[in-house]
């Protein structure tokens, strides 16, 4: 490839040079050219001998590798120059990418490990939470008019995820309270993100309790929308009802989301465990509620019956009725009846909703997901698959990081080389030129 | 006076060999280069040592693709020639005149090869340094054209010309000096 100043030569120059080539290699010369072969001859007798005592020197430096300078009054020049010194540098240009690709990968192995240290803590109080949680004890059996609301027992059992279980001293005193019926199991638990909750059981042996639940779920800024759908659906698939909703997103920067939602009692157990475990989302805290209404139940019943009895009465009384003054007092004493039955109707409705479709308060805030240590299982190719995927992608951020702080420096270093280079060099011509 | 240098035993026999050719083929026209430029025998000495150390020490970089290995050594010759111009210029100005062997002419012919000798020796010592140099690298050092414009980092054209205009320019001042 040619340079930029290749150009072609004259002829006279390129005769003058092939005459003093010619000269130098003992050939004969064009007569044109005689003087600047004569001259030739002259500048090359003219060339400086190199002393004998010097070229031992530098002959033995060579045989035992051993370079230094010759001339002792210069020792500090040479030792500037001396190889020992040179040999010292270490290629920086080696080890500095090998240093920065190992330290993403240490930064990346810290930082997955960080994040799995956060899942097992979390999981850890999980797990040491559902052994605390004590089912609703059965009520005793209080069937005395006008004292079901007050002697009701009612169990309020609390887990918050992060931290240690707690019990309301509601749930205390009614569990001291509670006589020797049979138990119901207990309320499930829930451990993080991916961690099934044991499922609730529904109370049995014909007793009427209400449930509720109050669920705060965590999910990533941007994930908010994601997860509300997915709350939806859950709520679609188990047949509930979303009686009220609140999803406020911020374009990823924050958002969250309430909902109210009512749902079949006999699906409450698998509605919360699937609320549980969504995807991209963790359980920050989750309160199971129940309440045992079988008195009161049990209580509205018999004054419906006793209203119903009474109407019946009042009925057959009317009809054997012969003075005007007994008619109409019975005709009043049946409307109010009437209403009693009416109120005791429409209170039982009311209890038999309550106790039919259980009442759940969702709410979900971004944040911070820890990741989870486990899911549940062994060492699986799919867990160290996706392992090694965060590992890789953790080490490609931080690389990429240090790659970004690094070029801008890179580019510095190879300007401040450059001009470096051409200053010198410029130096080297100047000193050439006034030599 | 170059005696031959046993190589020792070493992995890198092979570069070693090279490098004790290249030190036998070129050390007195290096230091013939570097005594025209410098014109200063103790200077000349330890920058010819400090070329042979520093090609030595880079004799596995060394890239024949880039060019013949004598360009190469004359290169980190030239470099290092000019740093001392440069550190002898910080410090003081030191002129050495060049030397001139103490030949006593018999016949007239060898007094007017004398003459002649000596009005060349001052026309080159008349010379800025950048032609001065391409004189020792052509006629002292013995390089081609093509290894000169190597040294200088300039294309073999213009590394001819600038041969043939100095010779030129030394020819008319041997002339008018005569």
């Amino acid at each position: 490839m040619l340079r930029r100043d290749e150009f072609p030569l004259d002829p006279e120059i390129v005769s003058g040079l092939e005459s003093i080539d010619a000269t130098l290699t003992g050939e004969a010369v064009d007569p044109r050219h005689a003087e600047l072969a004569e001259l030739a001859l002259l500048l090359a007798a003219d060339r400086p001998v190199i002393e004998e005592g010097f070229a031992r020197l530098l002959d033995q430096q060579v045989r035992e590798r051993a370079f230094s300078s010759p001339s002792r009054a210069r020792a500090a020049g040479a030792r500037r120059k001396h190889p020992a010194v040179r040999r010292g540098r270490t290629r920086w240009w080696v080890w500095a990418p090998a240093s920065a690709v190992a330290a993403s990968l240490v930064a990346a192995v810290v930082i997955v490990a960080g994040e799995s240290r956060g899942g097992s803590s979390n999981g850890g109080s999980a797990a040491l939470a559902a052994p605390l949680m004590k089912a609703p004890a059965s009520a005793r059996r209080r069937e005395t008019l006008g004292q079901g609301a007050a002697t009701t027992p009612s169990t309020t059992t609390q887990m918050l995820a992060p931290i240690a279980p707690q019990h309301h001293s509601g749930a205390q005193s009614a569990t001291s309270s509670a006589g020797a019926s049979s138990p119901v199991p207990s309320p499930p638990s829930t451990g993080g993100a991916g961690v099934p909750a044991p499922l609730l059981q529904p109370p049995t042996g014909g007793r009427k309790v209400i449930q509720g639940a109050q669920l705060a779920l965590t999910t990533a800024p941007q994930r908010v929308d994601q997860v509300s759908q997915e709350v939806y659906n859950v709520i679609g698939q188990q047949n509930g009802i979303v009686k009220a909703s609140s999803v406020t997103a911020n374009g990823g920067h924050g958002g969250y989301a309430q909902f109210q939602l009512s749902v079949p009692s006999s699906n409450l157990a698998r509605t919360m465990a699937a609320l549980s475990t969504l995807p991209f989302a963790h359980v920050s805290s989750r309160t199971d509620n129940t309440q045992d209404v079988t008195n009161d139940y049990r209580v509205n019943q018999q004054r419906l019956n006793d209203a119903r009895a009474l109407h019946t009465s009042l009925l057959k009384q009317l009809a054997n009725a012969t003075t005007q003054a007994q008619i109409e007092s019975l005709k009043a004493r049946i409307h109010d009846d009437e209403g009693a039955i009416a109120a005791d109707e429409s209170a039982l409705r009311s209890l038999q909703r309550r106790v039919g479709y259980s009442q759940i308060n969702l709410q979900i805030n971004s944040g911070s997901i820890p990741v989870p240590l486990h899911h549940g299982g062994g060492f699986t190719l799919g867990k160290a698959a996706h392992d090694a995927g965060t590992v890789l992608t953790v080490a490609a951020g931080v690389a990429l990081i240090v790659l970004a702080a690094l070029v801008p420096v890179g580019l510095i270093l190879a300007l401040l080389w450059w001009v470096t280079r051409t200053a010198r060099r410029r130096s080297r011509q100047q000193a050439l030129d006034l030599a | 006076v170059i005696e031959s240098l046993p190589a020792r035993e070493s992995p890198t026999t092979g570069a070693w060999e090279r490098f004790e050719a290249l030190y036998r083929s070129s050390r007195n026209d290096l230091f013939a280069y570097v005594m025209t430029l410098l014109r200063d025998r103790a200077a000349a000495e330890d920058v010819t040592a400090v070329a042979f150390e520093r090609a030595y020490r880079r004799r596995r970089t060394f890239d024949r693709r880039r060019g013949e290995e004598r360009a190469w050594l004359f290169g980190i010759a030239r470099n290092a020639a000019l740093d001392e111009l440069r550190h002898r210029r910080r410090q003081a100005q030191l002129v050495v005149d060049p030397e001139a062997p103490a030949t006593d002419p018999v016949t007239d012919e060898e007094a007017e090869v004398a003459l002649r000798r000596t009005a060349v020796r001052s026309a080159v010592a008349q010379l800025p340094g950048s032609e001065r140099e391409i004189i020792a690298l052509k006629f002292h050092a013995g390089l081609s054209n093509a290894e000169i414009a190597k040294v200088l980092g300039v294309s073999e054209s213009n590394a001819g010309t600038m041969l043939y205009r100095t010779m030129e320019k030394l020819r008319r001042a041997c002339d008018a000096t005569a």
